[in-house]
């Protein structure tokens, strides 16, 4: 067998691996929403919110809430990350990174910064003052802000057919989650800070994803993203939470009566899903690059919808079959891409 | 914190309509499946790699 044939074989499985990756990503992000969902009215939060809404308003309390909730889910992430390191037996390669600071660690924790207190908390604030709908619809347009920043940064490739692929899913993600958008803007009285959390979430996610790229071309993607996730929770809980709780929230009392059984078991598997998707995520960027990772990430859109169904059992309209076919459409086009395409994901 | 009778009748009503059978425990079942697979394949990627 010749070198050449070997090289394109094992080009192809790499594909394949980066496609499967960000087709795991999809799933547990989809799945996230149910524990995501859920976890909002068991206590503390349900008390947490009432209080903070009784003296500082309903809007005020449920970015309270939010950031309360993202900081315990970043702690059960960093938990669900550490079995799957010590699974993979990568311990020793996360100690090596982590002294790598100026090479490495930097990308990771610049990241953490984007895709925390910017695209999660900028994505509750616009579930909170426009609607979930809008949140998810601004959300989905993180790979086109991704692809061009990696374009322009570091000269990723990105085909004609890989942008049609995305711009087909970004169209179907829409139409699922249009009918809830035109109903949340036509309804009036929506506050600036809701689109402003809607643009934080696609530029967060979409800067996080060209800065990982970056990081990733030198770390492991497994340890990579489980630092991204140490500096999210230093972010959390040593600068902000303390803050929050300084000027007055009630932040320690009800994140210490966290621990109760009930609430523990929903973070965690919230904390499965999130850190199982977020590092199935950040494995596809090398092997299918950030783009085309990002646009097969964003069916997430579509399962989240399939997952609802299944377990809260909302029934999906004509517009989320119809966005369904389009997610589809798109994802076919970018899996049946000739591979040679991407042999060399830089352009060189 | 235990969870008062307002909170777990709001957890439970989340279920109510569900297709299927047992769907407050079987979300978390789905979880850990997808899960033991995403973590299978990362052994079999690492090992192949």
């Amino acid at each position: 067998m010749d070198l050449k044939l070997l090289k394109t074989q094992e080009h192809k499985r790499r594909v394949k691996f980066g496609y499967m990756w960000a087709l795991f990503c999809a799933v547990l992000w989809g799945l996230w929403y149910i524990p995501g969902t859920v976890v909002w009215v068991l206590n503390p939060f349900d008390e947490m919110y009432g209080e903070i809404a009784a003296t500082n308003g309903d809007g005020m309390a449920l970015v309270i809430v939010a950031v309360l909730i993202t900081a315990f889910n970043a702690l059960t992430v960093m938990l669900a990350l550490m079995v799957w390191n010590g699974a993979l037996g990568k311990f020793g390669e996360m100690k090596r990174t982590l002294k790598e600071f100026h090479p490495c660690s930097k990308w990771f924790f610049l990241a953490s910064i984007f895709g925390g207190p910017m695209a999660i908390l900028g994505s509750f604030i616009a579930m909170g003052f426009v609607g979930g709908a809008f949140a998810a619809v601004a959300a989905l347009m993180y790979p086109v802000i991704g692809s061009i920043l990696a374009q322009k940064w570091y000269g990723e490739k990105i085909s004609k057919r890989a942008f049609l692929g995305i711009g087909f899913i970004i169209l179907g993600g829409i139409t699922i989650f249009g009918g809830g958008v035109l109903s949340e803007l036509g309804s009036g009285n929506v506050a600036w800070i809701g689109y402003l959390g809607g643009l934080m979430a696609a530029a967060g996610w979409g800067i996080e994803g060209a800065i990982a790229g970056k990081g990733l071309d030198i770390a492991e993607p497994d340890v990579g993203l489980t630092l991204r996730f140490v500096g999210e929770n230093i972010i959390w809980w040593i600068i902000i939470v303390p803050l929050l709780a300084i000027v007055g929230f009630p932040m320690f009392k009800y994140a210490l009566l966290a621990f109760e059984p009930m609430t523990l078991l929903v973070l965690i598997f919230a904390g499965i899903t999130f850190g199982f998707c977020y590092v199935t995520w950040y494995k596809s960027f090398p092997l299918i690059g950030v783009g085309r990772g990002q646009g097969i990430g964003n069916l997430y859109g579509l399962f989240a919808v399939i997952f609802i169904f299944l377990f809260f059992g909302d029934v999906p309209s004509w517009t989320i079959l119809l966005g369904g076919a389009l997610c589809l459409g798109g994802s076919t086009i970018m899996f049946s891409e000739d591979t040679g395409e991407m042999e060399s994901l830089r352009g060189d | 914190m235990v969870q008062t009778q307002a909170a777990m009748e709001a957890y439970n009503a989340y279920w109510v309509n569900s297709p299927l059978p047992a769907a407050d425990v079987l979300w978390m079942v789905v979880i850990l499946v997808i899960a033991i697979v995403a973590l299978w394949q990362a052994r079999t990627f690492v090992s192949q790699f």
